[in-house]
C-alpha cells in the first residue's frame, strides 16, 4: 500500500496502458471482422442493384427491346435516354396513387386488427389457466403456415360453393354464394381478413412477452389502493407496455406494406385494381408489362415513402428505448 | 363478498373458454380444410353441399403429388416442371443454410454490439431497414444485376439475399437475449486467456442456446415460405416448394383442390413440428429488447 510514490504510478500504469491498447484494437480488429463480409455483401449486391434502378428510371428499357441477345450489355445498348419523363408520368398516375393509398389502408387496417385480437388473446391468457398449452399451441399455428398455402386454402373456403358460403346459408336458412373474392367491393377486404389471420399470432406473443414481464408490485400497489381493473389496465399495465406496444404495431404495419404472397397467389391486383396495392402494381409494371423502367421509377418512389415511413417509426422506437432505458438506470423508487 | 368475488371469477373464467375456443375455431378451420381437402376424391372437392368429413378417404391426392410424377404430370397442365422432391430438397437446403447464416452471423453481430457497440444505436436502426422496404423496389435491378453474374436461379442468389433480409431480425432477436447474460462468465474466460472468438463459441452463445433456437425458427419461417424472390429469381432449375405450389395456378384444367391440398400439407408440416417442438422458447425471443425482467 506504500507503492503510491512518484515512480510506482508510471510503473503500474504503462502496463495498463499498453493492456488498454492492445485491448482497443483487440475491438476494433473484432469490429471489422464482423462488419467487413456484411459491408462487402451489401456493396456486391445491394449497391450494384440500387445503381441499375437509378440508370433504368432515366434510360427506357423494356425486356422486349433487348431482343434475343438477353446479354447484361445488350440491356445499355437498347436502352433510350428519357430524362424525368417517366417520373413525371409516376406523379401523375392515378392508378399508383390509388396503390398507395390501398396499401396504407391494407396495412393500418390489419395492424390493428392483429394488434386487437393478438392483445385480447394475450390479455386472456398470459396468467396461467388450465388449458393454455393447448390453446397456445393452435394460436401460433397461422404463423407456422405459409402464405401461399393460406391463400389457396382460402381460395377453397371462400369459392362460392365452399364451406364459408355453407355455413352462412345454414345460418340464415337461404342459399348464400357471396362472391368473397371476386367481389370488387369486398376482394380487398378478404385479403385483409387472410393477412389478419395469418399473423395475429404474431401480435400475440410479442403482446404475450410484454405482459409476461410487467412487474408486479405497481400493479399490487394500485390494488390496495383501490384501483379498478380496469383503470388499473390504462393507468399501469399500458403505460408500462407501450415500448412493446409499439413495437407490435410498427413491425406488423412495415410487413403488411411488403404484403405480396396471398395477395398476388389469389387475384393478381383483380377483379379490376380492387387489391392492386404497392408490390401488387410495380410487380404488373415490371413483370406483367416488362416496363423494367417505369418499375424502376415507383421503386424508387416507394423506396423514399418507406425510408421516411421507417425513420418516423425508427424515431418512436428509439425514444421509447430511451424512456425504457432511463427508467431502469434510475434508482428504483417503487421498491 | 367472497361469494361475489368467486362468482366473478367463475364468470370470467367461463367468458375466457368462450372466446378462446370461439378463436381456436377460427384458427383451427382452414387448416382442417386443408387437411380434409387433401384426402378427399375429387368428386367432392367442389360438391354441394360442401363435404366437411369425408367418408371416402383416399390418399390418391398424395400418392399423384408426392409419389407418382407421371401421373402428376397429366393432372396438371405444366408438365415436366412439377418436381415436388426436388423443390423440397430445394426449399430446405436454401432456407437451412440462410436460416443458419443469418443466426450464427447475427448472433455474432448482436454480441459485438451489446459488449462493445460496434454498431451505435442509430445503425442499429438503419439495419432494420434491410428487412422493412419491401423486396419488390429492388427486385428488378437484382434480377438484371444476377443475370450479369450468373446467379440468376441458383441457389446462392438465393440464399444471399434470404441472408441480408433477415439479418436484421436476426441480430436484433438475438441481441435482446445476449443482454441478459452476466459478463462474469466471459470475463473470467478472458482472464483465463480465451480468445474472443472462443469466449463467443464456447461461453456466450451455449448460455443463449434456447434463445437461439427461437430466432431460428422465426427465420427459419421466413425463409421457407418467401415467395417474391423465389417467384422472380429462380423459375426452372431451382425452383423452391412456395413456387412448386404456386404452379397450380398455371393449370389450365381448373383448379385441383384435393392436389394442392396434398402438396400444402406437405409444405406446412415441417414447419408446424419444429413450431410445436420449441413453442416455450417463442414468447421469450419476440420481445426484440423492448421489455426488461
Amino acid at each position: 500500500m506504500s507503492t503510491t510514490d512518484a515512480s510506482g504510478i508510471p510503473a503500474s500504469a504503462s502496463p495498463g496502458n499498453k493492456r488498454q491498447v492492445t485491448r482497443e484494437q483487440g475491438i476494433r480488429r473484432f469490429k471489422w471482422t464482423v462488419l467487413t463480409p456484411l459491408i462487402l455483401l451489401m456493396a456486391f449486391l445491394l449497391l450494384p442493384a440500387f445503381l441499375l434502378q437509378g440508370y433504368f428510371s432515366f434510360f427506357a428499357f423494356s425486356i422486349f427491346d433487348a431482343g434475343d441477345s438477353s446479354g447484361f450489355s445488350s440491356y445499355f445498348k437498347a436502352s433510350e435516354w428519357v430524362g424525368l419523363d417517366l417520373w413525371k408520368d409516376a406523379f401523375s398516375d392515378t392508378k399508383f396513387f390509388n396503390a398507395i393509398l390501398r396499401s396504407l389502408l391494407f396495412s393500418a387496417g390489419t395492424t390493428v386488427c392483429c394488434f386487437v385480437l393478438g392483445f385480447g388473446l394475450a390479455l386472456l391468457m398470459y396468467r396461467p389457466f388450465r388449458g393454455q398449452g393447448f390453446y397456445y399451441v393452435f394460436f401460433i399455428l397461422p404463423m407456422l403456415t405459409v402464405p401461399i398455402v393460406i391463400a389457396y386454402t382460402g381460395e377453397m373456403i371462400l369459392y362460392q360453393n365452399g364451406p364459408l358460403n355453407d355455413i352462412l346459408s345454414r345460418i340464415t336458412g337461404q342459399r348464400v354464394m357471396f362472391q368473397f373474392l371476386y367481389a370488387k367491393e369486398v376482394a380487398l377486404t378478404t385479403i385483409m381478413f387472410l393477412e389478419t389471420w395469418n399473423w395475429t399470432p404474431f401480435s400475440f406473443i410479442i403482446m404475450m412477452a410484454g405482459l409476461a414481464s410487467l412487474p408486479k408490485e405497481p400493479q399490487e400497489a394500485a390494488q390496495i389502493l383501490g384501483a379498478s381493473k380496469l383503470r388499473i389496465f390504462w393507468e399501469v399495465q399500458v403505460p408500462l407496455l407501450r415500448p412493446v406496444i409499439l413495437l407490435a404495431l410498427i413491425l406488423r404495419f412495415l410487413e403488411a406494406m411488403a404484403e405480396f404472397p396471398k395477395t398476388w397467389g389469389l387475384l393478381q391486383g383483380g377483379p379490376g385494381s380492387a387489391t392492386e396495392t404497392i408490390p401488387i402494381y410495380i410487380f404488373l409494371n415490371a413483370w406483367q408489362y416488362f416496363d423494367i423502367s417505369y418499375g424502376a421509377v415507383l421503386s424508387y418512389i416507394v423506396m423514399f415513402l418507406m425510408i421516411f415511413i421507417i425513420m418516423g417509426a425508427i424515431w418512436l422506437l428509439r425514444r421509447e428505448k430511451k424512456n425504457l432505458d432511463d427508467m431502469y438506470q434510475a434508482p428504483n423508487q417503487e421498491g | 363478498m367472497a361469494m361475489t368475488k368467486s362468482q366473478r371469477q367463475l364468470n370470467f373464467s367461463i367468458f375466457r373458454y368462450l372466446v378462446l375456443t370461439f378463436w381456436l375455431f377460427i384458427v383451427a378451420f382452414p387448416i382442417f380444410w386443408m387437411v380434409g381437402t387433401s384426402f378427399k376424391p375429387d368428386i367432392e372437392w367442389f360438391a354441394w353441399p360442401p363435404v366437411y368429413i369425408t367418408e371416402n378417404g383416399t390418399l390418391q391426392n398424395y400418392l399423384v403429388v408426392w409419389a407418382d410424377a407421371s401421373e402428376y404430370s397429366e393432372s396438371v397442365h405444366t408438365q415436366s416442371l412439377q418436381r415436388p422432391w426436388e423443390a423440397l430438397g430445394n426449399s430446405t437446403l436454401i432456407s437451412l443454410i440462410s436460416t443458419t447464416l443469418a443466426v450464427l452471423f447475427g448472433s455474432v453481430l448482436a454480441y459485438g454490439v451489446s459488449r462493445y457497440q460496434i454498431l451505435s444505436e442509430g445503425r442499429m436502426f438503419q439495419l432494420l431497414m434491410l428487412r422493412m422496404v419491401p423486396p419488390i423496389v429492388l427486385i428488378a435491378p437484382i434480377s438484371i444485376w444476377y443475370r450479369a453474374l450468373d446467379l440468376l436461379d441458383s441457389v446462392p442468389g438465393l440464399v444471399m439475399l434470404y441472408f441480408i433480409t433477415t439479418l436484421p431480425y436476426a441480430v436484433w432477436m438475438s441481441k435482446s437475449f445476449i443482454d441478459e447474460v452476466p459478463r462474469e462468465m466471459e470475463q473470467a474466460a478472458e482472464i483465463l486467456g480465451a480468445s474472443k472468438w472462443q469466449t463467443i463459441w464456447e461461453v456466450v452463445l451455449p448460455l443463449v442456446r434456447s434463445g437461439l433456437v427461437a430466432t431460428f425458427l422465426f427465420i427459419l419461417i421466413l425463409t421457407w415460405s418467401e415467395y417474391l424472390m423465389a417467384l422472380l429469381l429462380s423459375k426452372t432449375n431451382v425452383v423452391t416448394l412456395p413456387i412448386e405450389l404456386s404452379k397450380y395456378q398455371g393449370s389450365t384444367e381448373g383448379r385441383v383442390y384435393g392436389r394442392q391440398a396434398a402438396l400444402s400439407v406437405g409444405i406446412t408440416l415441417p414447419l408446424i413440428l419444429v413450431g410445436i417442438i420449441i413453442r416455450k422458447h417463442l414468447v421469450r425471443g419476440f420481445s426484440f429488447g423492448m421489455v426488461r425482467r
